[in-house]
C-alpha cells in the first residue's frame, strides 16, 4: 500500500500538519490582532480641528458593544472569589465591582430619550433602561427591578446623562467628556497617528496635562473621522507605561436600535423598588465619585480647584455614607488610614474621608485631598 | 474497568468483523460505531448519570424550602416559579465537571479501547485506512459530545415540568419568552456546549492514540479539563485565557440575553475549531507513525 511506504520510508512527513496547525493559528491570530492599515487614511486636522469635531458630533442613534477595563490597583480577587453581581446596580460595592477588571457591556441609544446599558457578566446581567422619563434598573442575578421617574428639570440631556450610567460603565463618549472638559490651556493637546477602533478609522487625539496636580499622566481619545463620536478612551496614570483604564466600542452600528429594545416591564416575580426622585441634580463632574453616588451629597457639594485639579467634597459630615462606605469588606481593606481621615488611593482617583465623616475625591494627589478638607473646615 | 467487560467484547469483536469486510464506505464504519457507542451499556450509564442532575436537583428543591433569590448557582431560585429553569440550573452544574468527565470516557477510550481489547489491528487489516479510523472515532465521540447537553437539557424540562409549573421565562435581560421559545434556547445552549466539548473531545482522541491503557487516557483527559479552568481562574494567567478551551464553557449565558448575543458563540466554535485542527493532526502524526501492536 502505497501510505504504508510512506509511512515506513519518511514517517516525520506524517508530523508536518501537527507541526502546521499550530503555525497556521498564530499567524491568523496575528493576523486578526494587528491593527488594520490605513487603507484610506483620513484627511489631517489639526488638534483643534479635531477638538471641534469631538465637540460637535451629532450622533444620537447607535447600539453597539464597550468594553472597559479598568486596573487602578484596587486589591483583586481571583475571578471564582468575586460576587457574580451586587444586589443593586446603584450600590457602592456596584460601582467599585465595576471599576476594577474587565467588563464588556452593549449600549442602544436612540434619541435622548431612549437608552439601555446592558452589562452582560457571566450568566447574569445588569440594565439600565430610559425610556422617556422612566429609569428600570435591573439586575438578573436577584432579579431585582427598581424604577424611577425622571423630573423635569433633569429631562435635559447633559444632566440625565449622570442617570443613564450603568453605575460605572459608561459609553466611551461620556468618559471622553469627562475629560474633554477639563482641558485648559496648560493642557497639551496633539493628534496621534489614526487608529482604528470597532473597524472605524478615528483621529487619536492625545491630551496631556502639563501640571503636577494631577495623577493623569495622558488621555488618548479616539475621535471617529466621520462623525467625531468618541470611540474609545484609555487614560494612563502619570509616570505608568500602560493605561490603568480603558473604555472602548468593540462594535458599532450607528443604525437605530429596534424600539423594542427599550421597552422594560419588569419581569413577573421580581422584586421591584421605586426610587425616591433626586430633588436636584447631581454635581456636574464630580458625581461620578462613590459618593455622590449615594445621593447622600445633593446640595452639599463643594468644589475647589480647576481642570485637572479639581477636587470634588461634600461640606457636611455624612455619616450614613462614609459608613455605607467603610462598611464594604474590600473598601475597608483598601482604605488606608492617614492624618486626617482614611484614604483609598487609586492609580487615577484618590478618595478621602474625613474622620468626621466628609468626602473628598479628585484624580489628585492625597495632599491635594487633605489641603482641601483642612480648607472647608 | 467497564471496558474489559465480557459483555463488551462481542460487540467490539462486531465492528471487527464489519471492518474486515471489503470496500466498506466511511459512512456504515460510521454507522457501526455509533452502533457500538449507544449500544454500550457504559454509554447509557454515563447519559443515565447526566440525566440524573436535573432530577436530582429538581427533587432537592422540590422537598427543601425556598431557595432565596440570590443563593446558590444562577437559576436556581427560579425553578419553584418554573420548572423550565431545571434545564438551565442542570446545564449550568454540569459543565464544569460532569460533562467533561463523561466526554473523557468516550473520547479516551475511542483508540486505546479498541487497542486494549486487541481489536484496533483487525480494524486495520482491511485497506480502511488509519485515517478514517481515526475520523470516524472521533465522529463518533462527537456524536457522544451532542448528545450529553441533549440528554441533560430535556431531562430537566421533562422533570421540571413534572414537578413545577412551566410559564413564560425570564431571560437575563429582564425579558420575558414563551415556553416554547424557551424550550428552543434550551436546544440552543446544548447546541453551544455540544460545540464546547469537540475540542476536549480533540485532546482526548490524540490522548487514546499514545497508549493502550483506556483508563489512563480517560483520567487525563479529566485533569486536562479541570487544569484549564483552574488555569482560567488565575487573574495573573490573563494573557492566556483566551487560549484555554474550557475559557467560553460558562458563556452560554448569552443565549439567554434579549436580543441575543452570538458573540461568544462565534468565538467558542472558533477556538475549538483550532484545538480540533492542533490536537487532530498531532493524533493523526501519532496514530499513523505508530507500530500496531494490539
Amino acid at each position: 500500500m502505497h501510505g504504508d511506504g510512506a509511512r515506513r520510508r519518511r514517517p516525520w512527513l506524517r508530523w508536518l500538519p501537527a507541526a502546521a496547525a499550530p503555525v497556521v493559528i498564530a499567524a491568523a491570530s496575528l493576523a486578526g490582532s494587528l491593527p488594520a492599515g490605513a487603507s484610506n487614511p483620513l484627511p489631517a486636522k489639526t488638534p483643534a480641528q479635531v477638538l471641534e469635531l469631538a465637540a460637535g458630533h451629532q450622533v444620537r442613534a447607535f447600539s453597539g458593544t464597550v468594553e472597559q477595563s479598568a486596573d487602578l490597583g484596587l486589591p483583586e480577587l481571583p475571578a471564582a472569589g468575586k460576587p457574580a453581581g451586587p444586589a443593586s446596580p446603584g450600590s457602592v460595592a456596584s460601582v467599585i465591582e465595576l471599576l476594577s477588571g474587565k467588563h464588556s457591556a452593549r449600549v442602544f441609544m436612540d434619541g435622548q430619550d431612549n437608552a439601555r446599558i446592558q452589562v452582560m457578566d457571566q450568566l447574569a446581567e445588569r440594565d439600565v433602561v430610559r425610556h422617556g422619563s422612566d429609569v428600570w434598573f435591573y439586575s438578573s442575578k436577584d432579579n431585582t427591578a427598581e424604577h424611577a421617574t425622571l423630573p423635569a428639570h433633569v429631562q435635559d440631556p447633559a444632566q440625565s446623562k449622570e442617570r443613564q450610567g450603568g453605575g460605572g460603565v459608561h459609553t466611551p463618549a461620556d468618559v471622553a467628556q469627562q475629560f474633554l472638559s477639563r482641558i485648559d490651556p496648560t493642557t497639551a493637546v496633539s493628534v496621534g497617528p489614526d487608529v482604528s477602533v470597532a473597524g472605524r478609522a478615528a483621529y487619536n487625539l492625545l491630551i496631556e496635562p502639563r501640571t503636577d496636580g494631577t495623577l493623569v499622566g495622558r488621555v488618548a481619545i479616539a475621535v471617529d473621522g466621520e462623525n467625531g463620536m468618541p470611540l474609545s478612551v484609555q487614560v494612563t496614570a502619570r509616570g505608568a507605561g500602560k493605561p490603568a483604564f480603558v473604555s472602548q466600542f468593540t462594535s458599532l452600528s450607528l443604525e437605530a436600535p429596534d424600539a423594542s429594545v427599550f421597552a422594560f416591564t419588569p419581569p413577573p416575580g421580581s422584586t421591584v423598588k421605586e426610587l425616591p426622585v433626586p430633588d436636584r441634580p447631581h454635581g456636574p463632574s464630580g458625581a461620578h465619585t462613590p459618593g455622590a453616588m449615594h445621593g447622600d451629597a445633593k446640595g452639599n457639594v463643594s468644589v475647589t480647584g480647576t481642570g485637572w485639579e479639581t477636587v470634588v467634597g461634600t461640606l457636611h459630615g455624612s455619616a450614613s455614607a462614609a459608613g455605607s462606605l467603610l462598611q464594604d469588606p474590600l473598601l475597608s481593606q483598601a482604605a488606608v488610614a492617614v492624618p486626617g481621615g482614611r484614604l483609598l488611593s487609586t492609580a487615577l482617583l484618590n478618595v478621602l474621608i474625613t474622620d468626621d465623616g466628609r468626602i473628598f475625591a479628585g484624580m489628585v494627589p492625597a495632599e491635594r485631598l487633605q489641603s482641601a478638607a483642612a480648607a472647608a473646615r | 474497568m467497564p471496558s474489559s467487560v465480557p459483555a463488551d467484547i462481542p460487540e467490539a469483536a462486531g465492528t471487527a468483523r464489519q471492518a474486515a469486510a471489503p470496500r466498506r464506505s466511511g459512512v456504515s464504519l460510521l454507522g457501526s460505531e455509533l452502533k457500538v457507542l449507544f449500544g454500550r451499556r457504559r454509554t447509557w450509564a454515563l447519559l443515565l448519570a447526566l440525566a440524573a442532575i436535573p432530577v436530582l436537583t429538581a427533587i432537592a428543591v422540590r422537598v427543601s424550602s425556598a431557595v432565596p433569590p440570590g443563593r446558590g448557582p444562577a437559576f436556581l431560585d427560579r425553578i419553584t416559579q418554573n420548572g423550565l429553569f431545571v434545564a438551565f440550573t442542570a446545564m449550568l452544574v454540569s459543565v464544569p465537571l460532569f460533562m467533561p468527565l463523561a466526554v473523557g470516557v468516550v473520547a479516551g477510550d475511542t483508540i486505546a479501547g479498541e487497542a486494549n481489547l486487541g481489536t484496533l489491528r483487525y480494524l486495520l487489516v482491511a485497506p480502511a485506512g488509519r485515517v478514517r479510523l481515526l475520523l470516524v472515532k472521533y465522529a463518533g465521540a462527537l456524536a457522544f459530545c451532542i448528545v450529553a447537553p441533549l440528554t441533560v437539557g430535556l431531562a430537566g424540562a421533562a422533570i421540571g415540568a413534572a414537578l413545577f409549573p412551566i410559564g413564560p421565562v425570564t431571560l437575563l435581560s429582564g425579558g420575558v419568552v414563551q415556553p416554547q421559545e424557551a424550550a428552543l434556547r434550551i436546544l440552543l445552549i446544548a447546541a453551544y456546549l455540544a460545540v464546547s466539548l469537540a475540542g476536549l473531545s480533540a485532546i482526548g482522541l490524540f490522548l487514546s492514540t499514545m497508549t493502550v491503557v483506556p483508563v489512563g487516557t480517560m483520567a487525563a483527559t479529566v485533569v486536562v479539563s479541570v487544569v484549564s479552568q483552574v488555569l482560567d481562574q488565575l487573574p495573573q494567567l490573563e494573557w492566556l485565557h483566551p487560549w484555554l478551551f474550557s475559557h467560553y464553557w460558562l458563556g452560554f449565558g448569552d443565549m439567554l440575553r434579549q436580543p441575543m448575543v452570538w458573540d461568544s458563540f462565534g468565538s467558542n466554535a472558533l477556538l475549538q475549531a483550532g484545538y480540533v485542527s492542533v490536537f487532530g493532526a498531532l493524533a493523526y502524526g501519532r496514530f499513523v507513525t505508530k507500530d500496531i501492536l494490539s
